[in-house]
């Protein structure tokens, strides 16, 4: 069993499995989390399981299904929400940021919100301008929140599970285009810590440090320049906040060059944070100016080759690492 | 449903607490050691009084930016006011919150300042409390304005779909800030807008505070057998403005008059002496008491020292697990 390997969907579906089974005051709500279990399986088959009680299909109606998983999570559950699309997060956005992450402190450390906010962004559906976005960058900027964004099922899984069990309100982002990408994950009761990087490819000359599905495109990039003789690190911070600064600083440090790619636009976003990160604490490290990689200033476009040019590619990747090296 | 003497003897003295502390709060704003968040709550005491008297601790009130009349009413301490008011330690949030956000754990206790967000996250707390199968209720407080948003409609129907056990009380006080009433809401009543969702909605003279207790009394009785939401609009006024040096260019003085003379208090206090049960000496020995009370829990908050930054800048997240592992 050691090598089984599940789609990012399916390490969803059974971290929230296990989780469930562990502690009866985990719940699941959302919009059609029950029924359908979910667009993509994540929620499949725990209705049947752990009945409609603790998997609740809500109206269409971010605001109050936000509200009742903040004010859950202050009186002892633990809610796993759904936000089906990142994009519907701003109608529910007043529940998260006004309440979750503020109760904590005004209570004097008191009351806990122990909830996950489940939601998926990025391209990859050709869903257009309001399904497509990707808006991790509000969240990274509210104190009182952790942001998750894992890129691999193998993590998906280790980071659910610690999202659940931890005490803070924690944004969980998914990304659409990764949902049937298969990993190894194995079957055990595995917890990934919050606030961890995780070093996915070694290499000595450059350090990309990626998020989400661009960790993927990042992979592939390196592949293709190692056969150019360009050894590629692929640095993946999996929590946005807290971040871990040292595991990306070392890698600086070894190569000397930083290239970050997300998806999201560059201005007022995580690919300046990791730039003055970088900066601040290993500047002489640099041999070039930290250079970054992100999705275009634009809205979503419907077309398949639109969607896809505006957001940072395998190729992308590849032309600006050896920009960086000058090769 | 009855009320005894003692149900109305209660009811009067957590009224003159209520004002007791308000009536301090404006000298304390006028000295710029209360803010302008302050929102008093003066002319409104017969509900946050006919309403909490009916709670048991583990109850939940949910409230709003004008909190300081529900929190005494479900059991917070004068002092513990006066210090969240005045920012210092001592009060429900350490005076991290002043006068309209703040968490009381001791109290089951939370209100903040982002008009309709309650009627939403009340169901939240209202789902633990059907799940744990106790009797718990949770009331929400909220005023006219709220009943505008977003928040307040998605709340509403969640409750309603899913049977919560929430008391939704509307104090209809006649304005949203400086806007009256009747420019902004449409339809007659707001008790209407929850009966749109199927939820009894009940419209009672906020002003009377038996008729809020007997309506309030009667909404938890079946709360707390689970038979789903209830929704009282409490038709009151606030005496002074939104919040102290508002202009009120929107009301005249001859309004504010009218209103005054159906003060809750005055009302209560000539019922109970009608009664020939209750004798004035008696109640004037109360009223001492707790204008007593006031004013040293007023002392006392006084001398409370201000919260340190590093007080301020703490518990922002529980310690994330992995985070120095």
């Amino acid at each position: 069993m050691a090598d089984r390997t599940l789609t990012y969907a399916e390490a969803i579906q059974e971290a929230l499995d296990q989780e469930m089974a562990r502690d009866p005051a985990v719940y699941v709500l959302g919009e059609d989390v029950a029924i359908w279990g979910n667009l993509f399986g994540c929620t499949k088959g725990l209705v049947a399981k752990y009945g409609k009680e603790r998997v609740r299909d809500t109206p269409i109606s971010e605001a109050a299904l936000m509200g009742c998983t903040v004010g859950s999570a202050a009186a002892g559950l633990r809610p796993v929400a759904e936000i089906m699309y990142i994009d519907f997060i701003s109608i529910a956005l007043d529940q998260i940021i006004n309440h979750a992450a503020r109760w904590h402190q005004l209570s004097g450390g008191r009351v806990k919100v122990p909830m996950v906010v489940r939601t998926q962004g990025g391209v990859g559906f050709r869903n257009s301008s309001q399904h497509s976005q990707s808006l991790e960058n509000w969240f990274v900027n509210i104190p009182g929140l952790v942001v998750v964004m894992p890129s691999m099922p193998y993590d998906v899984k280790g980071l659910l599970k610690a999202a659940v069990r931890d005490d803070n309100p924690v944004i969980f982002i998914e990304h659409k285009a990764m949902y049937r990408n298969k990993g190894v994950v194995p079957v055990d009761d595995y917890v990934i810590p919050l606030g961890k990087a995780d070093v996915k490819r070694a290499g000595t000359d450059l350090t990309i440090v990626a998020t989400s599905w661009m960790v993927v495109h990042a992979l592939a990039a390196a592949e293709e320049l190692a056969k150019q003789g360009i050894s590629a690190e692929v640095v993946d911070p999996r929590t946005l906040y807290p971040l871990d600064e040292a595991t990306i600083c070392d890698s600086v440090r070894k190569t000397g060059h930083c290239l970050v790619v997300v998806e999201a636009p560059a201005a007022g976003g995580f690919s300046g944070e990791i730039a003055s990160v970088v900066m601040e604490h290993c500047f002489t490290a640099l041999k070039k100016p930290v250079k970054r990689l992100c999705g275009l200033r634009t809205g979503i476009p419907y077309d398949k080759d639109l969607e896809r040019a505006v957001v940072p590619s395998v190729a992308d990747v590849a032309r600006e690492a050896r920009a960086l090296l000058g090769r | 449903m009855e009320l005894k003497k003692t149900d109305l003897m209660k009811m009067y003295r957590t009224m003159l607490g209520l004002r007791a502390v308000d009536n301090r709060l404006v000298p304390l704003k006028l000295k710029d050691l209360v803010m302008d968040g302050f929102h008093p709550y003066v002319g409104e005491e017969a509900v946050a009084a006919g309403v909490c008297g009916w709670l048991r601790p583990d109850d939940y009130v949910i409230s709003t930016h004008r909190p300081q009349g529900h929190a005494q009413a479900k059991g917070a301490t004068m002092e513990a006011i006066f210090c969240e008011m005045l920012g210092r330690m001592g009060g429900p949030s350490n005076g991290l919150g002043g006068p309209m956000q703040w968490v009381d754990v001791d109290t089951n206790f939370f209100c903040g300042s982002i008009v309709g967000s309650g009627v939403s996250n009340s169901t939240g707390f209202a789902l633990a409390a059907q799940r744990e199968r106790k009797g718990r209720v949770v009331v929400c407080f909220f005023g006219d304005g709220a009943s505008n948003t977003g928040s307040f409609h998605e709340g509403l129907n969640l409750a309603a779909i899913w049977k919560l056990p929430v008391l939704y009380v509307c104090e209809n006080n006649q304005y949203g800030e400086a806007m009256p009433v009747k420019e902004f809401v449409s339809g007659a009543k707001i008790s209407g807008r929850a009966s749109s969702y199927g939820i009894k909605g009940k419209t009672v003279d906020g002003m009377d505070v038996k008729k809020v207790a007997i309506a309030a009394g009667e909404a938890i009785k079946v709360l707390r057998k689970g038979k789903g939401p209830a929704f009282i609009e409490a038709v009151t006024y606030r005496y002074r403005g939104h919040y102290l040096g508002d202009p009120e260019n929107y009301r005249t003085k001859a309004e504010i008059e009218r209103w005054r003379k159906k003060d809750p208090i005055d009302r209560l206090r000539k019922e109970l002496l009608s009664t020939g049960k209750v004798k004035e000496a008696d109640l004037k020995c109360l009223e001492a008491e707790v204008e007593k009370l006031a004013e040293e829990a007023q002392e006392r908050a006084l001398s409370r020292p201000k919260p340190t930054l590093a007080y301020a800048t703490s518990n922002v997240l529980v310690p994330v697990a992995g985070r120095n592992a």
